[in-house]
């Protein structure tokens, strides 16, 4: 068992380190584990969750879910909420790929269908959506409309003919969130971003043709809720962010939030924990800043939507509405929200922090999309691109305990220059098409990085959480083609 | 070697230390160690030269604002570099920095991670004797 003084263990899969842990601790740390993932769990988690324990403000506890691991102050997989009053916000809290996020698409078609044409297909996507370093746009949006684009996110394509109507309603705060402000994003940033919508990247990003697991179609019924009616239904998953726009933005924060901690008096564990009151004018420009590349995501998950659409109707000549493309659901798992929740017998807005953790509001929550009210929200959880992936469904118990959040992905253990030393790309490649997964990579390299022998076992993550009652766990989704940056 | 990788410090994203008998070639070391993060140097090419004048409140900064500046470079001209030339001011707090490279070229260019940040995990410049370093961690 991992010695971390005072833990306890407070249900099957959650554990807390008391607020004696270390000095400055105003709020328990909470970790979502199995005991073997606990036992597994790098002993940064446990340092920077009591980190984070020790800001301003917190509220209830200090969060870490099944798939942490460490990272730039808050862990990977952490989760921390900011009274909006006499809390802070803090840039490391969300991470640089601000909205890093997963989008899931449905299609009615089958995997006796695809699988014939998987190469094509994914050859095809491939040829469609630009991925990897210096990869440009081929959407080309003026430096005048990005104001608007970024204010109004997927309802802005909506009304510009690149979405449909009912895209924005399966989008995490319908298509937008709420609060941009184009005037607090540098020049940079926007120079950076306009030549980058649609475009995937690089690094554990990535676009995925999935199948149903006929053997993990676990909940039919509510599967059935969000579109999927057959048990070897083909689905589309993508995997990225914010691009340069929200990494320049983040960058740019850092810089003033250095400074601004010295005016207000703040002092942090770890630098990367740089942080500034919220109700401050500097925490607010960096709000605003964050929600413009916030729903750059968003738009940006839109036109690569776009791209599979038409690379859908090209290889099965058939209209993308005819092959029911419509969208299940887009969650991020890097971002700041003022959310209200109910916290010690009252409402409260509060600012929640999700640094690889997603949102898992359960059902008849207002934010939750019409079509979902009944059961909750989709949550997407992205395994490596061996092990597959999960849908899941939000709970009420999330918004009990975790302030509605969960776990994002798998987690890594093991670093890029590791996972490169232990495995060759090509190699790679070649046995995961003996396993049924075509994958067409930018780099060899960046393949082996993305090894599944360097991340966690997804489906650990997914049942500790599931048996958390967080998350609920619908079905698994099986890859069968893949494009890596 | 300038430059060496780091396995064991950053799990999602890369790091490297970098060595020089000076300041001046410290600020170059860690170029050519961006670089060599994003593609294999070897294959560029160096068509044009690019100045970029940086100046900041500090010498760490200055390291870290020239580094950022060249992944502003790469997403907005496409342009990767091979080599740099970097004459510091007398402060050292600004500089001038003459890179040579050339427009990617996804056929030609073994491109590898496409760096997106300048991390502050680690940064800072150590001098000891007369050897400089700096641990950079970039986000990717």
């Amino acid at each position: 068992m991992k010695s971390v003084e005072g833990i306890k263990q407070v249900s099957e899969v959650s554990w807390e380190i008391p607020p004696s842990f270390k000095a400055g601790m105003k709020v328990p740390a909470r970790i979502y584990a199995s005991k073997t993932l606990l036992e597994n769990m790098d002993s940064g988690v446990f340092d920077q969750v009591t980190n984070v324990a020790c800001l301003p403000g917190i509220v209830k506890c200090a969060y870490a879910m099944a798939d942490a691991h460490w990272g730039y102050g808050f862990p990977i997989g952490g989760v921390a909420a900011f009274d909006t009053e006499k809390g802070v916000i803090s840039p490391g809290g969300v991470g640089f790929d601000v909205n890093c996020g997963m989008r899931l698409i449905r299609t009615n078609l089958r995997s006796k269908e695809v699988q014939p044409k998987i190469r094509e297909l994914v050859d095809l996507i491939y040829s469609l959506v630009p991925v990897g370093v210096g990869a440009r746009s081929a959407q080309g949006f003026a430096e005048s409309q990005i104001g608007d684009i970024t204010s109004l996110g997927v309802r802005w394509c909506a009304e510009h003919d690149l979405a449909w109507d009912d895209d924005p309603e399966h989008v995490e705060e319908g298509g937008y969130i709420r609060g941009a402000d184009i005037g607090k994003v540098s020049r940079e940033a926007i120079k950076r971003g306009i030549n980058q919508f649609g475009t995937l990247g690089s690094g554990n990003h990535y676009l995925e043709v999935q199948v149903v697991d006929p053997e993990r179609y676990l909940d039919p019924d509510l599967a059935k809720e969000f579109g999927i009616v057959h048990e070897d239904q083909v689905l589309v998953m993508i995997h990225c962010g914010s691009r340069g726009f929200g990494h320049q933005v983040c960058t740019d924060y850092l810089r003033n939030f250095e400074t601004g901690m010295r005016k207000f008096g703040i002092q942090v564990r770890d630098r990367d924990l740089a942080c500034l009151p919220f109700s401050s004018k500097e925490g607010k420009d960096y709000y605003s800043a964050m929600v413009c590349a916030a729903n750059y995501a968003f738009v940006n998950r839109q036109i690569i939507v776009n791209k599979v659409r038409e690379a859908f109707e090209r290889i099965f000549h058939k209209d993308a509405e005819a092959l029911d493309m419509h969208l299940i659901y887009d969650v991020c798992h890097n971002i700041a929200k003022v959310e209200r929740h109910s916290y010690d017998g009252s409402s409260m807005d509060l600012v929640v922090h999700r640094k690889g953790a997603t949102r898992s509001f359960g059902p008849g929550h207002p934010d939750v999309p019409r079509p979902y009210k009944s059961v909750g929200q989709p949550v997407i959880i992205g395994g490596s691109m061996e092990t597959g992936s999960y849908l899941l469904v939000g709970t009420q118990k999330a918004m009990e305990e975790t302030f509605g959040s969960t776990a994002h992905g798998s987690g890594r253990t093991m670093s890029r220059t590791a996972a490169k030393r232990s495995v060759r790309g090509n190699e790679l490649q070649k046995r995961m098409l003996e396993h049924g997964i075509y994958v067409k990579a930018a780099t060899m390299d960046g393949l082996a990085e993305e090894a599944g022998l360097a991340y966690k076992d997804i489906s650990q993550v997914v049942e500790t959480m599931h048996r958390a009652g967080i998350s609920k766990k619908v079905v698994a989704l099986r890859p069968i083609g893949n494009i890596k940056g | 070697m300038p430059i060496r990788f780091l396995p064991n410090v950053a799990l999602a994203d890369v790091a490297y230390e970098a060595t020089a008998a000076s300041l001046k070639g410290l600020f170059e070391a860690c170029a050519l160690g961006l670089t060599e993060v994003m593609v294999d140097p070897r294959t560029v090419k160096a068509r044009e030269k690019r100045t970029l004048r940086v100046s900041s409140e500090d010498t760490d900064r200055l390291l870290y604002d020239l580094l950022t500046e060249l992944i502003i470079v790469k997403d907005v001209d496409s342009m990767l570099f091979k080599s740099y030339q970097v004459r510091l001011g007398k402060d050292s707090k600004s500089l001038v920095c003459v890179a040579a490279g050339e427009a990617i070229d996804r056929e030609r260019h073994h491109l590898r991670n496409d760096a997106k940040a300048v991390t502050m995990h680690m940064f800072g410049i150590r001098h000891a004797g007369r050897t400089w370093k700096a641990t950079i961690v970039l986000d990717i």
